[in-house]
């Protein structure tokens, strides 16, 4: 009897300590995504906004253009399209959820908030080239906004309450509806679901409600040879390279990832990518932080196989031995993690959004 | 006293003392303004030389849309050869999606300018250079973004590397190169040019009457002197706002965001309906208004002229300092500015004007116009040992 205490006071050390170093998560520390608040107004605004190519430098691009909801606010391409004249160098991720990350871009550089990940999104060069006070004077000629940001409470528009009302948006794209979630899963999906937190290790990483540790991993996931050899697309690598104070950056031929942030000096960060979430994939293929990987089969016999060849891969993944039939469980539940797609009026702007910009009348007698 | 030109209305003047002489010296032509002459070579920087290498890459550079944000926009969109080298319409066309809230100037002759933009902003033309090609309503550009761009087009490395020595393309060799382009615009052998170095039948006896006018009644080298005819000083002649601002949105826009970037108060963005010129730069209110002296050779290609391009021809600018100038937001005292005394009504016939007309299209040449070069391409850049 008292040797038996004993054993489970024991147990119930290891699974405390198991907690802090991040070994396997219990099963019900998975779950459904928490939803959020919502200030309707803000986020009606927020919405508008995320709409509107005006609030990029040239006006041709809209958040919406590279986060697009019928592709599940990615946008279905390997690398992500970038601001015109430059290409991305890397896959463009899904903005459902991301109000709960705890760093944002695949290199986790912003641990901050939404509003800088906002800031800096219509800012960058390559991104959006937008200034942001060129951005509010636009905004406010346009009498929907004015109206808008009032009844938000903001005032009249300014680029600070921009990156308020987005970001208010972004909380409303939360994942809702999956089988996972409603306890309608497939008995492939339950099978995979058994496989994902046990003999796949795939929980060692993808955990919590959205699957995702929050943290940066080195997965061995090969370059994308089209990031050296589109020089759009390399040009945009250096630029960001120089901004980073990444060194040797005009012989780099490979992405550093989170090492901008981390920092290590033996180098052994260099590769390692936030470990994505993985709800709502069925809708954001192709996978991985710069597309390497077109369908969830593809990523499932990559672990299987040991992940890629990088002497940074984190040692955890090794071969599975997965046989077909459980390779295909764990599809089933990597597919049970997609819920109702976010494409309806309540996550798109519904109306055309008119962008010229009308002339103020009575221009002279009116305060700027 | 000694500096009057035309003695005889001075000197009764003078015998009403020094109040009277004050006025009479803005009435009439001050022999101290330096004379108009022959235009000369352009001065050239002894820390930017030209080379022929230099002057053709700068030309490449200067035609090259990459070196704008969204590699849409080169120097020359706003500076088009078949505009004058500068922009026909009366506000320049700037970066996609925004208008720009000033009339665009030649790059002709910019080479003898100590003072670059409207209101002198830039000192050097490899200065001007970047502040156009990265200003948010004209190129928009960013210098790690075109310096990488550069860097991804091999003849442009071969070319920097010859030139400058460059191992990769530097940025601010870019505007180096462009400058010693602009270094050739030149426009010296006008009739006028012509003319003042001896060559007396290349300007008709309607121009000659015209600069004589220039020179006296009409006034115009109290501050359009020496042989770049600009004093590069800065004034308010009482211009009117830009039409534009009334009826257009995208430059309603911008109007409030230069406002907004110029470091405005908040009071004097609110309330204020033109371009203050001068005083975003020192933040005197007696600078409000004031716009620097523009040179005149090649306006016959230019127009429409002043900051706002309010005035399409010769005829209307002429009519315009015929009147003594014109009223504006800075001259009417409630913002504590004023009109240059120097504009007084003129009192020129219809003769005149037409003799001061003729005389302005005798500082035009045949039109500067070259073919656009084949540019280079973009390539991958060989592999590399990590």
């Amino acid at each position: 009897m008292k040797k038996k205490t004993f054993s489970i006071a024991a147990i119930g050390m290891v699974a405390a300590l198991g907690v802090i170093i991040g070994a396997p998560i219990q099963a019900q520390e998975f779950g459904p995504v928490p939803q959020a608040d919502i200030d309707a107004a803000k986020a009606a605004l927020g919405k508008r906004l995320f709409f509107d190519p005006r609030l990029s430098g040239d006006a041709a691009i809209s958040c919406s253009t590279c986060h697009n909801p019928e592709k599940g606010f990615a946008d279905g391409l390997p690398l992500a399209k970038a601001y015109p004249g430059s290409d991305g160098f890397r896959n463009a991720p899904t903005l459902i959820n991301a109000s709960l990350k705890a760093a944002w871009f695949h290199d986790g550089r912003l641990g901050t908030n939404l509003n800088d990940v906002t800031r800096e999104s219509i800012t960058e060069t390559y991104t959006m080239n937008m200034d942001m006070r060129l951005m509010q004077e636009r905004i406010k000629q346009d009498p929907i906004y004015v109206e808008m940001f009032a009844a938000a409470g903001y005032g009249e528009p300014s680029n600070g309450s921009v990156r308020k009302a987005i970001p208010e948006y972004l909380k409303t794209l939360t994942s809702r509806g999956s089988p996972y979630d409603t306890g309608l899963m497939s008995d492939s999906a339950t099978r995979g679901f058994e496989l994902f937190k046990g003999k796949a290790g795939c929980a060692e990483c993808h955990s919590g409600p959205r699957f995702t540790d929050d943290t940066p991993h080195n997965t061995g996931a090969p370059e994308n040879p089209e990031i050296w050899s589109n020089p759009l697309r390399h040009v945009t690598f250096v630029s960001f390279a120089k901004f980073m104070g990444i060194s040797n950056y005009m012989n780099l031929r490979r992405d550093p990832g989170a090492s901008i942030r981390t920092n290590l000096v033996d180098g052994s960060d260099i590769g390692t990518f936030m470990t994505p979430s993985l709800r709502e994939l069925t809708y954001t293929a192709p996978y991985m932080h710069n597309g390497m990987i077109g369908s969830l089969a593809d990523v499932v016999a990559f672990y299987n196989d040991g992940g890629g060849e990088d002497p940074n891969m984190d040692a955890r993944i090794q071969p599975l031995g997965l046989s077909a039939e459980e390779q295909a469980d764990l599809v089933a539940f990597l597919e049970a993690l997609s819920g109702d797609p976010l494409t309806s009026d309540e996550h798109v702007w519904p109306d055309k959004i008119d962008v010229n910009y009308k002339p103020i009348e009575n221009w002279l007698d009116a305060r700027n | 006293m000694n500096k009057r030109k035309r003695t005889s209305p001075t000197t009764i003047a003078a015998t009403f003392g020094l109040t009277v002489v004050g006025f009479a010296s803005v009435a009439f032509a001050d022999a101290s303004n330096p004379p108009l002459e022959a235009l000369g070579p352009p001065p050239i920087p002894a820390d930017n030389p030209q080379t022929p290498e230099k002057i053709e890459l700068g030309k490449l550079l200067y035609f090259d849309s990459r070196i704008g944000g969204d590699a849409s926009v080169a120097c020359s969109d706003c500076h088009e050869q078949k505009q004058g080298w500068g922009f026909n319409d009366s506000l320049s066309r700037g970066y996609p999606g925004v208008i720009h809230w000033r009339n665009s100037q030649t790059v002709i002759n910019s080479a003898y300018l100590g003072k670059l933009f409207w209101t002198g902003s830039a000192k050097s033309l490899e200065n001007q250079a970047p502040s156009a090609a990265l200003g948010v309503v004209s190129g928009n550009g960013e210098r790690d973004m075109v310096e990488a761009r550069l860097a991804f087009i091999p003849e442009y490395v071969e070319r920097f590397n010859d030139v400058f020595g460059d191992d990769w393309p530097k940025v601010n060799n870019a505007w180096r190169a462009i400058a010693a382009f602009e270094r050739t615009l030149i426009h010296n052998d006008t009739p006028f040019d012509r003319y003042m170095r001896g060559d007396s039948a290349a300007m008709s006896e309607q121009q000659v009457r015209g600069m004589a006018l220039f020179e006296g009644k009409a006034n115009c080298i109290e501050c359009h002197n020496g042989p770049l005819m600009t004093d590069q000083k800065y004034y308010n002649l009482g211009i009117e706002r830009a039409e534009e601002w009334f009826d257009n949105g995208m430059a309603q826009v911008t109007f409030r965001y230069e406002q907004y970037v110029k470091g405005t108060t908040e009071e004097l963005y609110r309330i204020i309906k033109d371009d203050a010129g001068l005083y975003y730069r020192t933040k005197e209110k007696a600078d409000m208004g004031k716009f620097r002296t523009p040179p005149l050779r090649y306006t016959l290609y230019t127009a429409p002229y002043m900051h706002a391009g309010k005035f399409f021809d010769f005829e209307e600018v002429v009519d315009f300092y015929d009147e003594g100038g014109g009223e504006n937001e800075f001259t009417d005292g409630t913002l504590a500015s004023a009109k240059t005394p120097l504009l007084k009504p003129l009192g020129l016939t219809d003769e005149e004007k037409e003799d001061l007309v003729a005389f302005l299209e005798a500082l035009s040449g045949e039109e500067l116009r070259m073919e656009t070069p084949q540019l280079p391409s973009y390539a991958p850049l060989p592999a590399s040992v990590n």
